[in-house]
């Protein structure tokens, strides 16, 4: 196994402080702590902590070049313990050899923005604050680099590493139905037992209502799959791609036969018959007609929720809602199924 | 209460389910069907001829297919176990093929580790699309080695693989009861080879009346009913709008239940599962001892309004606390719109005072829907994870179809678990859970 090891400019001997502006640099074999690493380590590159917050596209490039050109089995980074912009270099670091192909190991403390800088590509083994931990640190990466490269990381210990935002499967000794049932006893007795999984955190903040709707533009969008009839874009019925926008300026309703959903995580066929109901158009319109509504933007805005991954869902709302701005809508009606 | 023991007498059989187990250690091709201390010989032409008395199939090949073997399984419809009623064989599997008799109750003879596996490209021989209100399009594979074989129960059983074509001229839904009978058929008379011969173990399950004071716990297990090809069948008809019901736990082991849902592979209840379910088998060992064990209560899935799935909650809530539950184990079904449905039922069992867990498979790696009510979840398993790419050397079933266009194609290339039959038991019948990684 291979690997390459990144330090900053103190780890790697090159000076402290007055030394943060260092340059990207090479070096042979491991150097510093990455001797203590039980792993071969073929070359050491370093960049200062400044040099990095300064010039990360630069930093980034050079490194990410001499990196791949070592065809490294693993990339470890620090370890970092609580040095912000040091964690933060090894974080963003790793990051991007993971987006390459190439797996990271990092070492830092929970709370290091390089933590977040990882965007949960690298695995980090958590430490404590200060370098003192640093022996104990050492074996615990080289471990888990090889656990990593072997494809067993996601078998290790809870607490191997942080928590990477992501979830996966591991085979167990107990069954769900007894699981299941042992979570059931201690519920009744008042125990104390764990949910095995939680709803997402993120909560969508309600915003501020518009003070009148009488003169705004108001948008539909919708997850309902609702598309022209024989689906011109071929919108997915599920794990949906991307999004659509149809014109419907000139309609006053949805009609059945000319739109319809394929939406594949339920019977459309009802829906079908009117697909209004999917996306209010007949009421929206009366609702203009009425003049309590200004006006109602010309596309209909559609994607299919059915199973599609929550961080695509969110790329497709945040393109939406950036288009919806760009345009002047002020409101957007969302309706789901 | 569950005791194994050498016999059961006839009055466990007058009032007990007894289940007794034949090891099968080896299965090879004979003239003859027989069992020989652990030996099963099989007779591949006269379980043809069995499954093609069935005038709506045309073809059946027969293939015994064991662990190990680089063989890929496709179109997998269901998994049966084989078993016999060992005193009265014409009610094995009672309204699929067997005379109507209440299952539950006397002596069951089962080969273990032994799967009968049915296989059909459906696509071959019908136009789903305008057969089927809701077309059933995803991939659905035993892999009997590979990285995928740790992830379904019968890449590590011994199966009887049937391939059925099907009459064209037939409707699906005569095909599907066709398929559905002659596997039945098949596994039982498999089976028949025990009668008279001396079982390696036997479970004996009662459900008496158990002294108060001890909880009781529900099992609410949601199933598929909706139209041929997506069908959970009692007693041989599909449970299409019945509401909640009492089942004696015994029925579901004795062959009441039986599958007839092929979409969704990885996260839907195959037959075998309910015949060895988990839940049912753990909850009859804790009844009388630390539990009391108040039956097994099925909804339906994929109910298609807010207030068929808020009726259906209410109805399996009420039934439940009715029976004394003083907590529920509430097993989804499916994906997203059926898990809807499960938490609902969660909701009205707590509003009752009906305490809940819940067993999901997770999509996407979370859950699709949830009430704060839901704070005890079973996770049985991400089923979108993907498993490696594996070529077999051999293929059965037929062809492969891409999941959006419904055109066959050569190989469906690294599948998520959705597409291992199985997988994902969420009446908890694996091993498998999701963690944060």
């Amino acid at each position: 196994m291979n690997a390459v090891h990144f330090l900053n400019q103190f780890f790697a001997g090159c000076g402290g402080e007055e030394a943060a502006s260092q340059r990207p640099l090479r070096l042979d074999g491991a150097v510093g702590p990455g001797r203590q690493l039980d792993i071969a380590v073929s070359a050491t590159v370093v960049c200062g902590d400044d040099y990095f917050g300064e010039m990360e596209s630069e930093a980034l490039g050079q490194l990410l070049q001499w990196i791949e050109d070592e065809k490294p089995d693993v990339l470890i980074c620090g370890p970092a313990f609580a040095a912000g912009r040091y964690g933060y270099a090894c974080g963003t670091l790793a990051r991007e050899a993971v987006r390459r192909g190439i797996p990271a190991v990092c070492g830092m403390h929970e709370e290091n923005p390089g933590v977040l800088a990882a965007d949960g590509a690298a695995y980090i083994v958590p430490t404590g604050e200060g370098v003192a931990g640093m022996r104990k640190v050492l074996p615990r990466m080289s471990d888990l680099a090889h656990a990593v490269v072997e494809g067993r990381a996601e078998s290790a210990p809870p607490g191997t590493y942080l928590p990477r935002g992501q979830r996966a499967n591991v085979f167990v000794e107990k069954s769900g139905a007894d699981r299941a049932i042992e979570m059931m006893l201690a519920k009744i007795a008042g125990d104390s037992y764990e949910t095995e999984a939680k709803p997402p955190l993120e909560k969508v903040p309600v915003p501020q209502a518009l003070a009148s709707v009488a003169n705004a533009t108001i948008a539909l969008v919708t997850e309902a799959g609702v598309v022209p009839k024989d689906n011109p874009d071929r919108l997915e019925q599920c794990r949906a791609k991307g999004w659509h926008s149809y014109d419907i300026s000139g309609l006053d309703s949805l009609q059945s036969g000319s739109y319809e959903s394929v939406h594949g995580g339920f019977d459309v066929h009802v829906a079908n018959r009117d697909p209004n109901r999917l996306v209010p158009l007949d009421a929206v319109r009366a609702l203009q007609r009425e003049g309590r509504i200004g006006r109602v933007d010309g596309f209909l805005y559609s994607t299919t929720g059915n199973c599609t991954a929550t961080a695509r869902s969110l790329k497709f709302g945040r393109e939406i809602a950036q288009r919806l701005k760009e345009i002047g809508v002020a409101a957007a009606l969302v309706t789901g199924t | 209460m569950m005791v194994a023991d050498s016999s059961g007498t006839s009055k466990d059989l007058a009032t007990a389910l007894v289940v007794a187990s034949y090891r099968v250690a080896e299965v090879r091709n004979a003239p003859q069907t027989r069992l020989l201390a652990g030996r099963l010989e099989v007779n591949l032409e006269e379980l043809r001829e069995s499954a093609l008395s069935e005038p709506a199939v045309t073809d059946v090949q027969v293939s015994l297919v064991k662990p190990g073997e680089s063989v890929r399984l496709a179109n997998v419809l269901d998994a049966v176990e084989p078993c016999i009623k060992a005193e009265s064989p014409e009610t094995t599997f009672a309204g699929v093929i067997g005379k109507l008799e209440p299952l539950g109750l006397g002596l069951t003879n089962r080969l273990a580790d032994l799967a009968v596996v049915p296989l059909c490209d459906f696509r071959a021989t019908h136009d789903l699309e305008r057969e089927m209100e809701a077309p059933i399009r995803w991939h659905s594979i035993i892999d009997m080695d590979g990285p995928g074989r740790p992830h379904t129960h019968w890449g590590s059983t011994t199966n009887v693989v049937l391939q059925f074509t099907c009459n064209s001229d037939d409707p699906l839904a005569e095909c599907d009861r066709a398929i559905r009978r002659a596997t039945a058929g098949v596994a039982r008379l498999l089976a028949s080879a025990t009668i008279d011969t001396p079982a390696d173990d036997r479970e004996i399950f009662r459900w008496d009346a158990v002294p108060a004071g001890l909880p009781g716990i529900a099992a609410i297990i949601q199933v598929g009913a909706d139209e041929p090809l997506l069908d959970t069948c009692f007693y041989g008809s599909s449970m299409k709008d019945t509401v909640p019901f009492l089942i004696d736990p015994r029925e579901v082991l004795d062959g009441a239940l039986t599958a007839g849902a092929y979409e969704y592979s990885g996260v839907r209840n195959p037959t075998h599962f309910f015949q060895r379910n988990k839940l049912v088998l753990s909850l009859l060992k804790l009844h009388g001892t630390r539990i009391r064990f108040v039956g097994v209560i099925p909804t339906l899935a994929y109910l298609q309004s807010n207030f068929e799935k808020s009726r259906h909650a209410m109805i399996a809530a009420r039934l439940a606390k009715s029976l004394g539950a003083t907590g529920a184990i509430v097993a989804s079904y499916g994906t997203g719109n059926a898990q809807t449905g499960t938490m609902l039922t969660c909701r009205a069992c707590e509003a009752m005072g009906v305490k809940t867990t819940v067993i999901v498979s997770e999509t996407n790696g979370g859950l699709i829907d949830h009430v704060p009510e839901a704070d005890a979840v079973i996770s049985v398993g991400n089923h979108e994870e993907l498993v490696r790419e594996w070529e077999p050397e051999t293929t059965l079933g037929g062809h492969f179809y891409d999941v959006e266009s419904n055109a066959p194609i050569e190989s469906p290339g690294p599948l998520s678990l959705m597409g291992y039959f199985g997988s994902s038991s969420q009446m908890g019948d694996t091993f498998l859970r999701t963690v944060d990684v």
